[in-house]
């Protein structure tokens, strides 16, 4: 088990050097380079080398991506360019937000998506299954931004029972948790809805499959009734690919995020980055596209523990 | 003698899709005796392994079954679901094929040893872990305390069997059904596993029912042997009488199917198993039988009985079992055309792997360790040649063909007809591998699913310079009539086809560059007994129409010594024995060659009703290890 940690610990460590590297190029070789994002293309030449110097952006490519590596590992980020805050302290207000939307939604998209995968799974090629599967392909076939829509205009304004948009009541001094979480239920049941599509029928299907496999015979040969089979031998088995494939989507929910995030006016690191975006924040979107990296490396690095937790082959090699 | 179980006109029927059900076990009477082993032969689709399901009543819903299953005088047919799965696992013990698949690979094995004992006695954890405990000791698991708590995966697969029978044994049932669990088994392995059912069947005096296509390996267990074909017993008795006459022409051509050390001729039976759907209503072998009669396609024939074995067959009476015989005996085949021109020359081969190194400060610098999976190995394979390489799991066989076929780095030297790999250039290398093919053990695995049969064997004509869709379309036809298979199977996708077609389109696929070389890597040994004699067959026909050169990759001694003129022994990577047939086998001078032999089934002059001077192997210069004497087969030593 140490040493699978160790292996994959390194390959994570790989893939955030990548990919910091990649962030780097990419912002340095914006046409005409960052100065002229912050200052418009109208500045005049003495403005844009006034910046550079200032910005530190005239000194050798080199030197330049060395010193970004050294802030870095510092924990600087730089500054806004339009709000002229830190990038760090901005980034870890909508971060807290993010966070707390997302896990709520892969709870939720969890808890149902195996509950529906097993009912799906034990009845297959039935008529359960089938209704199952038939709800999976519609709910993956609409629109986050549509179905965010429409909880609003149901539970929002046609039976005005939850807010709408923000993260908090903005006429309460201090909010609480209750007032967050108040907030949180309809970002999170659209993420949430969006990911128990396709997490549901992955899971049903790799429940069929296991229910096929020898040692389910050989279980039910023991005098196991079907559902001890069931819960005690399958379910483990078949959550397998299920976290494997969870930790693969990661960056989809966090791309999905941008919309969501933007549908409920929701402060989170997509509305952040949608608004860094359109007006060429480039140390903001840099830091944004390192966290989701970052995120996405950590979340992969969990699936594979998690599976190796419950699977003892994966341990070994 | 107490009945265990008995089987009272069992039928069973099976609904596929919307259809009919389809009877897919006819009328099957058995009984299993109190510390006796009762064989259940047939191949696949004789619906040997329905009966097994069929008794723990482990079938699909929609399967009905007619007639009774007694254990111990209860009829289970009758019993409620919560009834019976208090007869699982308690009254009857399984063991299925493959434990690798059969134990849940991410449970500890001591727990699904403790499992089962907890479930049926109630007892408390730690009790059921020492349960478990005594259980592994008992099946022959060398230092039980310490493995209690690994997975399957660390086991071998003759231990992961003995794992599989510790859990049934787990409440000591009265009743132990064990569904092929030797099949994939290396031979002294498998050996060993029967032998441990033996001893436990008498200390326990518990019935097994001992499930198996292959005849050798129940010969000296069974007490009784029972062969279905087709959904129907065609041939029952006690198992001294069975084996030293079987009379019904299907069990004979089973028997003398199987490779026997010393044997020159193989029965094949022509044709294949009936579909449950268009078998025929009378005699069910009668479209395979060269004794069919028009009566025999009307009625199925009444049981008749002779000299301790009863068998459903109209002439077996008439027909004395020396000419059934005859009939299904290869005809002794001509020598082939041996040239000493050496087509393949081995010499001090070796080949290493790397494996992540085992220490953790190792795995973190990413060090591997060297290991030797081959090495020193050299040998010579003339043109027209067999070249039989015999080894165990794990002995490097494999491995040695796949150098040979350049599929993985080696040091040493390779050379093919007087060329060395090494010293070719890319291009040179590139064309002389064609002339090097390799048939796989499981031949689907190589063809894509999605192409046709026409299309896979076609693929490779390009390389023969051949041009044109339509040409090669008919050059695969030929090479599959080469092989003994129609035209009209091209148009199908290798699903559809059974293990022996797809062995044969394997082989019409390696065929299709010309080589001189064919590299058959286990290539029967998931078929069953009578597919893989039809093969050998074949190939052996192929090699003398074209001079071809075989190397035969092969755990089974038996077989290969049908096929080669000459065999190499590796043993953990080492060749310990190398020489003519002959000699290999009837002078062996390694001690692990002579366990091989010893544990191969052997050939008797009743076997085949030929004279016994043909029997020129003998084993007097054989000293079995202490191991193997327990399971060594004694009693036909004698001329
Ligand atoms: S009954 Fe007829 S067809 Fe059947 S095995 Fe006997 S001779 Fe052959």
């Amino acid at each position: 088990m140490l040493r699978m940690i160790t292996q994959r610990l390194a390959t994570a460590t790989l893939s955030l050097v990548i990919l910091v590297t990649i962030v780097f190029f990419m912002t340095h070789a914006t046409p005409g380079g960052p100065a002229f994002s912050i200052l418009g293309q109208k500045a005049t030449p003495a403005a844009v080398n006034a910046l550079n110097q200032r910005l530190g952006l005239t000194a050798p490519l080199w030197l330049q991506y060395a010193i970004w590596w050294w802030h870095l590992l510092q924990g600087k980020l730089g500054y806004s360019y339009l709000l002229n805050r830190p990038v760090t302290q901005l980034i870890g207000d909508y971060m807290m937000n993010t966070l707390a939307l997302y896990i709520g939604a892969i709870l939720l998209a969890l808890v149902l998506s195996i509950g529906l995968g097993l009912v799906q799974g034990v009845t297959y090629g039935r008529w359960p299954a089938r209704l199952i599967g038939a709800l999976q392909l519609s709910l993956y076939a609409l629109p986050t931004f549509f179905v965010g829509t429409m909880f609003i205009l149901y539970f929002g304004v046609k039976w005005p029972i939850l807010p709408t948009g923000g993260i908090s009541n903005l006429r309460i001094e201090h909010p609480g948790l209750l007032d967050y979480a108040h907030h949180l239920v309809l970002p999170i049941l659209t993420v949430g809805l969006l990911g128990v599509a396709a997490l549901s029928r992955y899971f049903g299907t790799s429940v069929h499959e296991e229910l096929g496999k020898d040692y389910v015979r050989t279980a039910l040969a023991k005098g196991l009734t079907f559902r001890a089979v069931l819960f005690r031998h399958v379910l483990r088995n078949a959550l397998r690919p299920l976290v494997t494939i969870l930790g693969l989507s990661f960056p989809g929910i966090f791309a999905g995020s941008v919309l969501v995030e933007t549908v409920f006016n929701y402060p989170g690191l997509g509305y952040l980055l949608w608004r860094s975006a359109l007006s060429q924040d480039y140390p903001v979107i840099s830091a944004i596209v390192l966290l989701i990296g970052v995120l996405t490396v950590i979340g992969n690095l969990l699936a594979d523990l998690v599976n190796g937790l419950l699977d003892p082959r994966e341990r070994y090699e | 003698m107490s009945i265990v179980l008995e089987l009272d006109h069992l039928s069973v029927a099976l609904k596929r899709g919307r259809g009919k059900p389809i009877a897919v076990l006819d009328d099957i009477n058995l009984t299993v005796n109190a510390g006796e082993m009762t064989a259940l032969v047939g191949e696949s689709g004789s619906g040997k392994t329905i009966a097994s399901l069929g008794v723990i009543r482990l079938l699909p819903r929609s399967a009905e079954i007619a007639g009774q299953v007694l254990l111990a005088g209860t009829d289970l047919t009758r019993l409620t679901e919560s009834e019976m799965r208090r007869v699982r696992g308690r009254d009857i013990g399984m063991v299925f094929q493959n434990p690798l698949s059969a134990l849940n690979p991410t449970t500890r094995v001591g727990n699904q040893i403790a499992e089962v004992y907890r479930l049926h006695t109630g007892e408390t954890d730690r009790a059921a872990r020492a349960r478990a405990l005594d259980l592994l000791g008992e099946v022959g698991i060398p230092d039980p305390a310490d493995r209690l708590d690994d997975y399957p995966h660390q086991f071998s697969g003759g231990m992961r069997q003995r794992v599989m029978i510790a859990m049934a044994l787990a409440c000591s049932p009265k009743l132990l059904i064990a569904d092929e669990p030797t099949t994939g088994l290396d031979l002294l392995v498998a050996r060993q596993i029967l032998a441990l059912l033996s001893r436990l069947r008498h200390e326990h005096r518990m019935g097994v029912l001992f499930i198996t296509h292959d005849l050798s390996i129940v010969e000296e267990h069974a007490d009784q042997v029972h062969v279905l074909y087709a959904g129907k017993s065609v041939e029952w008795g006690t198992s001294r009488s069975f084996f030293a006459q079987p009379r019904h022409p299907y069990s004979q051509a089973l028997l003398a199917a199987v490779p026997r050390l010393g044997q020159r001729r193989l029965a094949s039976i022509p044709g294949n198993l009936p579909d449950p759907e268009t078998r025929p209503p009378g005699c069910r072998f009668a479209p395979r039988c060269a004794f069919r009669e028009p009566a025999c396609e009307i009625d199925y024939p009444a049981p008749d009985a002779v000299g301790g074995t009863v068998f459903a067959c109209r002439r077996a009476r008439e027909i004395s079992p020396a000419a059934m015989l005859d009939a299904v005996l290869e005809q002794p085949a001509a020598p082939p055309v041996v040239s000493h021109e050496a087509v393949l020359e081995v010499t001090l081969l070796g080949v290493d792997y790397e494996r992540t190194a085992t220490s953790f400060l190792q795995g973190v610098l990413g060090r591997k360790d060297k290991m030797r999976a081959l090495d020193d190995i050299s040998f010579t394979l003339n043109q027209g040649e067999c070249l039989g390489i015999v080894g165990q799991s794990g002995s490097g066989k494999s491995t040695l063909g796949r150098a040979v076929l350049q599929m993985i780095p080696y040091h040493g030297h390779v050379i093919l007809k007087g060329e060395a790999f090494d010293a070719m250039s890319r291009g040179q290398r590139k064309r002389a591998r064609r002339q090097i093919q390799v048939v796989f053990q499981d031949p689907k695995e190589s063809m894509n699913p999605r192409m046709r049969i026409g299309d896979i064997v076609a693929e490779p004509l390009k390389f023969t310079g051949l041009r044109g869709q339509r040409a090669r379309w008919a050059a695969a036809a030929a090479l599959l009539d080469r092989v003994g298979l129609s035209d009209q199977m091209m148009n199908l996708f290798p699903g559809s086809v059974s293990g022996g077609q797809a062995q044969r389109i394997a082989i019409a696929r390696a065929l299709a560059t010309n080589p001189g070389i064919i590299v058959l890597d286990e290539p029967t040994s998931s078929l069953d007994v009578s597919t893989q004699a039809l093969l050998l067959n074949l190939l052996k026909d192929l090699a003398r129409q074209d001079g071809l050169s075989y190397m035969l990759i092969s755990h089974d001694i038996a077989a290969v010594s049908y096929m080669a003129d000459r065999i190499a022994v590796l043993n953990g990577g080492q060749m310990v024995e190398y020489g003519t047939a002959q000699d290999v086998l009837a002078r062996p001078r390694n001690a692990y060659t002579r366990e091989l032999i010893a544990a191969s089934p052997h050939f008797r002059s009743h076997h085949l009703g030929e004279p016994s001077e043909t029997l020129t192997y003998h084993l007097s210069t054989a000293q079995p290890s202490a191991v193997q004497t327990a399971t060594a087969q004694t009693k036909e030593f004698n001329p």
